[in-house]
């Protein structure tokens, strides 16, 4: 079979719709005159089915899975990882430094950008942030083990 | 209307005093300002500076909220213009093709004809408030759950019909957006749904962090440094400005914007931030280069935006005229209202003459200020597409991180945002929009609650929605709409299958 682009994005429709359907089975349906927590999602998980169903079915007319240009990737994963790294180091070492350390990491390693230019950008910013944010606006920037 | 008139002059004499006038731009500006901050709403702000209020009068107090809360619909296109981050939700379609404008160099253009279109349809609704409040509001009142529920429905039906992506791409987005919706706890019954043993989810996913996660990150995601190659030349000031063909061409969709966005506003709990989406898709369905739309088209910024700001507007119709909040925001109005010692409600107009008259027309005044604040600052937030973007995207993380954990100071929002963002990545690479997905996100509690309340009214009998005469012309026109989209379907000659084409082909 010529694998094409919807028969990927009907086909994970559908699994997405069987692993909802998979999880909701503690959910009351309740009945029509009292309504549960799952007559809304079924409903839903239904017609997710059967348009992902009907999509992969027409995906003939859609272009082949080969055609799609993943040139962004390598960036893509790039840029995620260090966002990954932030968001996971973001309560633990605070505000100045995670930032600090993501915009240093992106413009430094993944950019390759001077690093002089790099390290100011990075400090600088992040101060000015910090001051708008936490002193102006009194919003509560997590602290870390640091202190700031 | 001799006394509308008299009466719009005994607001004016308050809403022209310099104390009056103070507030209402300082609510202005703090309203700019959280518009533009991702994360930080108008519900935020207002909660913020409501204790402020505390030692002022009931007039000083609400102009300056509400200007706070309309301030923040011009504030919003700014950051979606400049950077496709949506600053506040109702600004997610602005991002679409303001930014598209933003990179073939009109980004000053894109930002003065929201700015203008805003003040338009917020004089607009601003009129409309001051005329038809009290027998606009009574129809409103006629609306029940079985209403909203049709509403909502024709809503997303609308929206996939109009759009140019295939009927089943757009419902598709939507359903995944309402499941998201379902995401929390039940109010019905308490139930914990898909909550997974993670306690922040239990109050659902929010808004912010899948808007801020599929526009704006995925947007970076997919936009390598080395493709991006136009360097944003230092425009003139006459540059900066829209040229005598976009302003021709946001005209009418600042007309349509405006009439679209206050009908919508002027409906309890119909989630009004649908009108930008609404307005969208009718200019996508009567422009005449509908190829043009996502690629900058000027009626894909002045249409949303019209929309978005006379909606804002209508939704004070019921606040005021039947003391009925349409959500949050306008609940939290009530509230300092109260605090205050005023009621709102159909006595309001009677009893305190100075606060309702006092209040419309300070907002004659606050799109004025609006208009005065944007304009002029385009130049400067236009300086900020000069910084090279190698240096730009990562300000924008970082921008979003703390936009979006601001909303709850939940790290958890922070990790949705992230998986929004790959998941909008994806979305781009299977040729899906985004769009519907938030809207389906957005409309979700609202649709579930006015459907089961209806099931209960009627004690399970489908048919309510169908014995009401509101209800059943709403999904008469939903179920039209679904007709002609499966007589086009099957006869293949569907106009959005061809635009797909043409669009396809230009890529």
């Amino acid at each position: 079979m010529n694998l094409r682009r919807d028969h990927v994005a009907g086909g994970s429709f559908v699994l997405a719709g069987v692993l909802v359907l998979a999880v909701s089975s503690d959910l009351p349906f309740g009945t029509m005159a009292s309504p549960g927590a799952g007559m809304l999602p079924m409903l839903l998980v239904g017609i997710m089915l059967a348009f992902g169903l009907v999509l992969f079915l027409r995906a003939g007319e859609s272009p082949p899975l080969m055609s799609i240009a993943w040139d962004d990737l390598a960036h893509a994963i790039r840029v995620t990882a260090v966002t990954i790294a932030g968001i996971a180091l973001y309560e633990g070492l605070g505000f100045v430094v995670t930032m600090a350390l993501v915009l240093f990491t992106l413009t430094f390693i993944v950019e390759r950008k001077h690093v002089a230019i790099a390290a100011a950008l990075s400090v600088g910013v992040t101060i000015f942030a910090y001051m708008l944010f936490g002193m102006l606006l009194k919003s509560p920037l997590p602290r870390g083990i640091l202190g700031f | 209307m001799e006394s509308i008139f008299a009466n719009l002059l005994l607001g004016f004499e308050v809403a022209l005093r310099p104390d009056v006038l103070l507030y209402a731009f300082l609510g202005c500006l703090v309203g700019t300002l959280v518009g533009m901050l991702p994360g930080i709403g108008p519900l935020a702000g207002i909660s913020i500076l409501l204790p402020v209020t505390f030692g002022l009068d009931a007039t000083k107090a609400i102009v300056m909220l509400a200007g706070i809360y309309y301030g923040s619909q011009y504030g919003g296109s700014t950051t979606s213009i400049l950077m496709r981050i949506p600053g506040e939700a109702a600004s997610v379609m602005t991002c679409i093709d303001g930014h598209a404008m933003a990179r073939k160099g009109r980004a000053g253009a894109a930002l003065a004809i929201a700015a203008v279109g805003s003040f338009i349809a917020g004089t607009f609704g601003v009129i409309m408030l001051t005329l038809v409040a009290p027998p606009l509001a009574a129809f409103a009142l006629r609306f029940g759950p079985p209403e909203y529920a049709a509403l909502l429905v024709l809503g997303l039906v609308f929206l996939a019909y109009m759009s140019s992506t295939s009927l089943v791409r757009t419902l598709l987005m939507a359903c995944t957006g309402m499941l998201l919706g379902c995401i929390g706890i039940d109010v019905m019954t308490g139930h914990f749904r898909y909550s997974f043993d993670i306690k922040e989810l239990g109050d659902g996913i929010g808004i912010v962090p899948v808007a801020v996660g599929l526009f704006g990150l995925g947007e970076i995601l997919s936009t390598p440094s080395k493709t991006v190659t136009d360097k944003v030349a230092s425009p003139r000031l006459a540059e900066l400005l829209p040229n005598r063909e976009e302003w021709r061409q946001s005209a009418m969709p600042i007309a349509r914007g405006s009439v679209l966005g206050f009908l919508v506003g002027i409906v309890p709990g119909s989630a009004h931030i649908i009108a930008s989406f609404l307005s969208y898709a009718v200019e996508k369905r009567v422009s005449k280069t509908p190829e043009e739309f996502g690629k900058g088209a000027v009626a894909g910024v002045a249409g949303p935006e019209s929309a978005n700001n006379s909606a804002s507007t209508g939704a004070f119709v019921p606040m005021l005229a039947l003391g009925l909040p349409t959500g949050p925001v306008t609940a939290v109005l009530m509230a300092a209202l109260l605090i205050h010692g005023v009621s709102p409600g159909p006595n309001l107009v009677t009893e305190y003459p100075q606060v309702f008259w006092g209040f419309i027309a300070s907002m004659y005044v606050g799109n004025m200020m609006l208009l005065a604040l944007n304009l002029p600052l385009v130049g400067l937030f236009v300086k900020v597409l000069q910084i090279p973007y190698a240096y730009l995207y990562p300000l924008i993380i970082m921008f979003c991180i703390i936009g979006v954990y601001e909303v709850n100071h939940s790290i958890v929002d922070v990790w949705i945002m992230l998986i929004m963002g790959v998941f909008g990545y994806i979305l781009r690479k299977f040729d899906f929009d985004p769009a519907p997905l938030v809207l389906g996100l957005v409309i979700a509690p609202t649709f579930e609650l006015s459907l089961r309340q209806s099931l209960v009214m009627s004690s399970g009998n489908w048919t309510i929605f169908f014995s009401r005469p509101i209800a059943a012309a709403l999904f008469a026109i939903c179920g039209l709409l679904l007709v002609l989209s499966a007589i086009s379907y099957i006869s293949r000659k569907d106009w959005r299958e061809k635009l797909a084409e043409v669009e396809a082909g230009e890529k």
